[in-house]
């Protein structure tokens, strides 16, 4: 019976402790994942507000000079869509670029790491001396961000004017912007300009359903495509002022 | 239409890694499904699917390189060995990085499985043996993990909605497993001619079917069943397309009456590669099948069935490359 009894016990405390185990790792895991979350103490993020943006296509030339982006390729673009038929018509302008995303394809597919997130910033960027130019990541961007350079062979794209964020300065397309269409900043931070945008105006992604969660926001953005002319009867002009004619 | 990042060189690299990694694996069950059966002839056909495996390899890899932007652009000498840091990492997640360290252990692999059979003499039993089994045994899973992943590398990403499927790693490993067939077909059908008179007269004065050479039936039977998987996959993947939304329905527009790819993927792969080739080896492999005939198909026939089946996996990876880049995500 006593050998019965504190065998009982014996679990029982077991039981207890195991218990206890459990409501500890429960009581810890949120916060884990919390720090894990919060671990990037930065978090750049663009917001274009497209009701400012009268596209003149000063972002572009400023990305262009501050690059030396080789001819017929572009960092940073502005499209143009046109709908409507008159009298009842619109156009809105929607700057492009690298959408520095949460879950890039781009990172994924990399096979030599050249292309990373940098960890302290959420920055997607390229180290050339590693990049082999495969093309593997221009075919897993959604947004036709990237390109092959020609002058270095390998792959390139917007990386948010790291050079000038390093240095507390903002990208150049957001310094040159007439409008100020362009906010940029650090949605990790409460207080910053951009996060007050974002948690007061109705935002947008581009191909949210390609799951890579981008963090360039749009404020008003024309999500019109070629195809919906013929769903909404109407007349659609999409210009990309790019070398591809299309949209990619 | 979107510009190809991809373009030939990325093609016939598929199309010959493809086929060289189908020989290998071809050669390599044949040896391990009794390399001294029908009077050697299995030796002989494994014999042919190892010193040709190597050989497409190699230069579809070649291309492969060839096509790396730091090689085209090349600014200074060290820039034409970029391509070695593939083998400096390994990224998990990337399965180009997955497909370079398996093609590059297929290729000392194929090399030194061609090797065992490189002397004339080769035969069953002899020194090289238990090297060439232990190789064919690593050629087998080696040989369809390249098929697999010249399709898992189209297919990992959603920005391409015609490759973003998970059959097209299916289809890509039967197209190869089958080009590589026709690759030892052709092989057997040039250097074995000596022999076919003699074959034929063997066959046919063969009484039971213990007696009989069935190396080169087996392997045709094999090829209907891979042509027949291939009709099926590509069933799959149209079928699939049409259940999904979007993006999808329009990716598989372009290889459907009226778009762009339509006729070559229609009359070249389906036709001319799968449709021609299978109906010219149910001629032939039936009657032995249902009757226990001889098998004996002409030379010439032999030559144009396996070159049918050649054009046809090359075109397929056209039309799959192409299709998948000048087809994209729906709206923005």
């Amino acid at each position: 019976m006593a050998s019965d009894s504190s065998k009982k016990t014996l679990s029982r405390r077991q039981f207890l402790k195991v218990g206890a185990a459990a409501a500890t790792t429960a009581a810890t895991l949120p916060a884990t994942v919390a720090s894990a979350t919060t671990k990037q103490s930065i978090h750049y993020a663009m917001v274009i507000d497209t009701r400012r943006c009268i596209g003149c296509h000063a972002c572009s030339v400023a990305c262009k000079t501050e690059f030396e982006v080789p001819l017929g390729e572009s960092r940073s673009w502005v499209e143009y869509v046109e709908k409507g038929i008159f009298p009842n018509v619109r156009r809105s302008f929607l700057p492009r670029l690298c959408n520095h995303c949460d879950e890039p394809d781009c990172v994924d597919v990399c096979p030599t790491g050249a292309t990373y997130k940098i960890a302290s910033n959420g920055i997607v960027d390229i180290t050339k001396d590693i990049c082999i130019g495969c093309g593997y990541c221009i075919q897993a961007c959604p947004y036709g961000a990237r390109f092959l350079n020609p002058e270095t062979g390998t792959a390139d794209k917007c990386n948010f004017c790291l050079h000038r964020v390093s240095e507390g300065l903002v990208p150049s397309c957001v310094n040159t912007c007439q409008g100020r269409a362009r906010i940029f900043g650090d949605i990790n931070d409460p207080d910053s300009e951009i996060s007050r945008v974002l948690a007061t105006n109705a935002v947008s992604v581009l191909r949210p359903e390609m799951g890579t969660k981008p963090n360039v926001f749009y404020i008003d953005a024309d999500h019109t495509d070629e195809r919906d002319a013929e769903r909404y009867n109407t007349y659609v002009r999409i210009d990309t002022h790019r070398r591809q004619k299309r949209r990619v | 239409m979107q510009e190809l990042t991809w373009g030939w060189p990325i093609i016939i690299y598929l199309f010959l890694a493809g086929m060289g990694a189908g020989a290998y694996t071809v050669s390599a069950s044949v040896l391990l499904r009794g390399g001294g059966g029908f009077g050697r002839k299995h030796f002989q056909l494994a014999r042919y699917g190892a010193l040709l495996a190597p050989i497409p390899i190699i230069i579809g890899t070649a291309f492969l390189i060839l096509e790396l932007g730091t090689f085209m652009y090349a600014t200074e000498a060290s820039m034409y060995f970029r391509w070695l840091n593939l083998f400096t990492t390994f990224e998990v997640l990337s399965p180009m990085s997955w497909g370079a360290w398996i093609l590059g252990l297929g290729i000392i692999a194929s090399v030194v499985y061609a090797y065992t059979f490189l002397k004339k003499e080769a035969a069953p039993g002899d020194e090289m043996s238990s090297l060439r089994r232990a190789l064919a045994w690593v050629g087998v899973p080696l040989g369809i993990a390249i098929g697999v992943y010249t399709g898992v590398l189209l297919g990992a990403m959603p920005s391409r909605p015609f490759w973003n499927t998970s059959i097209l790693p299916f289809l890509f490993l039967v197209s190869s497993l089958s080009t590589g067939a026709a690759g030892i077909t052709i092989l057997k059908a040039v250097f074995s001619s000596g022999d076919v008179e003699e074959k034929n007269a063997a066959m046919q004065t063969a009484k039971s079917a213990g007696e009989r050479d069935l190396s080169d039936y087996l392997l045709n039977v094999s090829d209907l069943l891979l042509l027949g998987l291939e009709v099926l996959g590509i069933f799959l993947l149209i079928l699939f397309a049409y259940m999904m939304y979007g993006d999808r329905v329009d990716a598989i527009a372009v290889i459907m009456p009226g778009g762009s790819l339509f006729s070559l993927f229609w009359w070249g792969v389906i036709v001319l590669g799968v449709l021609v080739p299978s109906v010219i080896e149910l001629k032939y492999t039936v009657p032995t099948l249902l009757h226990g005939r001889a098998f004996i198909m002409p030379r010439n026939l032999e030559l144009s069935l396996a070159t049918f089946i050649l054009l046809g996996g090359l075109m397929l990876r056209y039309v799959v490359v192409v299709a998948g880049q000048i087809t994209g995500p729906v709206g923005i």
